[in-house]
């Protein structure tokens, strides 16, 4: 069987900026070649690139994390037939309870602090649907009240386990209750890491009381720290186009999932701090390899950290770093003898030209859509 | 008996084998039942598929890069941002390098080596956000779990090997052998991954070092020469 294996490479500098905290406030680190690196969990940036779906793939390929599944589906069941609207939480909570999804006791809790009236049902964890998945159930619970037949477990169970959406077929999705419907992720995201060495810096604030300015008071309204760094980050991200494929059961949503995720991976970014710091940053460069061997995350480029002087001449962290990774992909691809397939690239400017002989040079759109192509392509459907 | 040989890098790893609720830990070695996964994952097994071939595999794993524990404080919202589930926080291996062998037969153990190289489902080193540093597998050898892990040069970082003695005392946490005296045991011997009834036996465990060549460091000196550095491998213990 031949294999599509998606390698995403980014370069991307943020400037001061604290778009991942820890419990005390800190921008997150962990250590690689034995210093201290800036750290964005991928957990924080798969977020980003969910939050970026919605602004770019319709309602109906996606899918909703959330507890109040039974207000979810409630309202659904409502919107479909509005004479059912005074009775659709009870037949939400029926629907859910007869699925097996929502265990009985979490079912029967109402929601904190909010009338009697309103009785939806909450499961006891995010639970992952997709918009077409809560439809589907929501449907059902129609149909059954309107002929007066019993729901069926297992037919329910089918519903939330068919027409996935990108999201879910992306990133997974685990049911506590009903394993049996779990999705295995299609997309690996990995930490980025800075390609250097930093240290969290310590921001010391005052902030000023505006009436005390009239009194001619002295001192400060609150005193205050923030810490942040800034960076150059590795990115790196993996699709199994295959489980995506297989997962998604078309060729056409593959290419679309695939491509959505392109964009929205290069071009988002947690939201952490944004405010104070103002650090919404684009990559400096993008590196996409097909390969159908196996994925490989090019971190190792980076295990010796990069340094802003080179033999005493003034380079910059990105045009060092673009070199180190040129270097490192030729001398691991040559090494274990398994080239890539077929490689885009897309940079901004002079700095990271040391990557431009490694693919195909395209701005990100041509890129996201040359990448869609030969997806199709491989997948057996013509773009 | 042959043996296969993983190296496992990468800036991040997690090798839990009690984790509940919403501390997830790690080890401080890759675990049996998350190297075998791995395996399993590479031939492109299903969680729910038997494991059959694999389970009767040896192991051992040797530590040639402790690396550093990490803690991972993590929130969950949902998408809207309303609900916020509980709190957890998720430990991590960064930096460490492990060597892990598994022992077998050679015939089962070549297309294992050859899964690992053209892996069915992407790996991960015990967790999905932490992708391996390749090469993963460094190939079949023969001999014992015991013998190849004191035979395989050190795997640390260049700047580590470069520093280093021409021999270093590593830790290994080997299989117990039948009527070992000192074990400890481990909770990660993979019976199923079958995520409705996952299941792990204990492992009995010893964990001794061995010594490993390491063709890039100094030659050694000897103690008490003048100007020379004292770089016999130091263990207070020897004293006791």
């Amino acid at each position: 069987m031949s294999r599509t294996i998606l390698d995403v490479h980014i370069l991307h500098t943020v400037p001061p900026s604290n778009i991942n905290r820890d419990d005390s406030g800190s921008p997150k680190t962990a250590t690689y070649g034995g210093v201290r690196r800036a750290r964005v969990s991928s957990q924080s940036w798969k977020r980003a690139v969910r939050l970026a779906f919605r602004r770019t793939l319709d309602d109906s390929q996606l899918g909703e994390r959330t507890k109040r599944i039974g207000e979810a589906i409630a309202a659904r069941i409502a919107d479909l037939d509005p004479e059912l609207k005074d009775r659709a939480s009870a037949l939400a909570a029926d629907v859910l309870k007869a699925s097996g999804l929502v265990k009985k006791e979490a079912a029967a809790k109402k929601s904190k602090g909010e009338a009697a009236a309103n009785s939806d049902v909450e499961s006891g964890y995010l639970m992952f649907l997709s918009h077409r998945q809560q439809e589907n159930l929501a449907r059902a619970a129609i149909d059954a009240e309107r002929t007066g037949e019993k729901l069926d477990t297992k037919q329910l169970q089918k519903l939330a386990d068919t027409d996935h959406s990108i999201d879910i077929a992306m990133f997974g999705r685990m049911l506590a209750d009903v394993p049996d419907l779990n999705v295995d992720a299609a997309v690996q995201v990995a930490h980025a890491l800075s390609v250097h060495a930093v240290d969290n810096e310590f921001d010391y604030y005052t902030a000023v009381d505006d009436r005390k300015l009239d009194n001619q008071e002295t001192g400060a309204g609150m005193i205050g720290t923030i810490e942040f760094n800034s960076a150059t980050l590795y990115r790196y991200a993996t699709i199994d186009v295959d489980r995506l494929h297989e997962t998604l059961g078309d060729a056409d949503a593959t290419r679309e999932a695939v491509t959505a995720f392109l964009k929205a991976f290069a071009t988002s970014m947690p939201s952490g701090k944004q405010n104070t710091f103002a650090n919404g940053t684009r990559p400096d460069a993008v590196m996409v390899r097909l390969r159908d061997t196996q994925s490989v995350n090019l971190v190792g480029a980076f295990e010796e950290p990069v340094r802003e002087r080179q033999l005493g001449e003034r380079s910059g962290m990105v045009a060092e770093a673009a070199r180190k990774l040129a270097d490192y992909t030729t001398e691991i691809e040559k090494t274990y003898g398994d080239p890539a397939v077929a490689a885009w690239i897309t940079h901004v400017g002079s700095r990271t030209a040391a990557l431009a002989p490694l693919g195909e040079v395209l701005p990100l759109p041509d890129l996201v859509s040359a990448v869609g192509t030969t997806v199709a392509g491989r997948l057996g459907t013509p773009a | 008996m042959s043996v296969l040989l993983l190296r496992l890098a990468g800036p991040l790893q997690a090798w839990g084998s009690t984790s509940r609720f919403t501390q997830r830990h790690t080890e401080i070695a890759p675990t049996k039942s998350g190297v075998i996964g791995l395996l399993a994952a590479a031939r492109g097994q299903r969680r729910t598929d038997p494991l059959t071939e694999l389970l009767g595999l040896g192991f051992g794993v040797r530590i040639d890069q402790p690396g550093q524990i990490l803690r991972d404080f993590q929130v969950a919202r949902s998408l809207d941002g309303r609900d916020s589930m509980p709190l957890t926080n998720r430990y991590y291996l960064s930096d460490a390098v492990f060597l892990a062998a598994i022992g077998g037969d050679s015939e089962l153990l070549d297309g294992l080596h050859e899964a690992v190289r053209r892996p069915q489902f992407p790996l991960y080193l015990g967790r999905r956000s932490c992708p391996p540093v390749v090469p993963v597998t460094l190939g079949v050898r023969p001999g014992t779990v015991a013998e190849v892990l004191s035979d395989v040069p050190w795997q640390a970082a260049k700047r580590l090997r470069e520093r280093g003695p021409s021999t270093v005392r590593l830790e290994v946490l080997l299989d117990a052998p039948p009527g070992a005296e000192v074990t400890e045991t481990l909770q990660d011997e993979p019976v199923s991954f079958d995520p409705a009834h996952r299941q792990y036996g204990w492992r009995a465990v010893v964990r001794t070092r061995v010594l490993a060549p390491n063709p890039d460091g100094r030659p050694p000196v000897a103690a008490g020469v003048p100007g020379g550095i004292a770089l016999a491998d130091h263990d207070p213990l020897t004293w006791l």
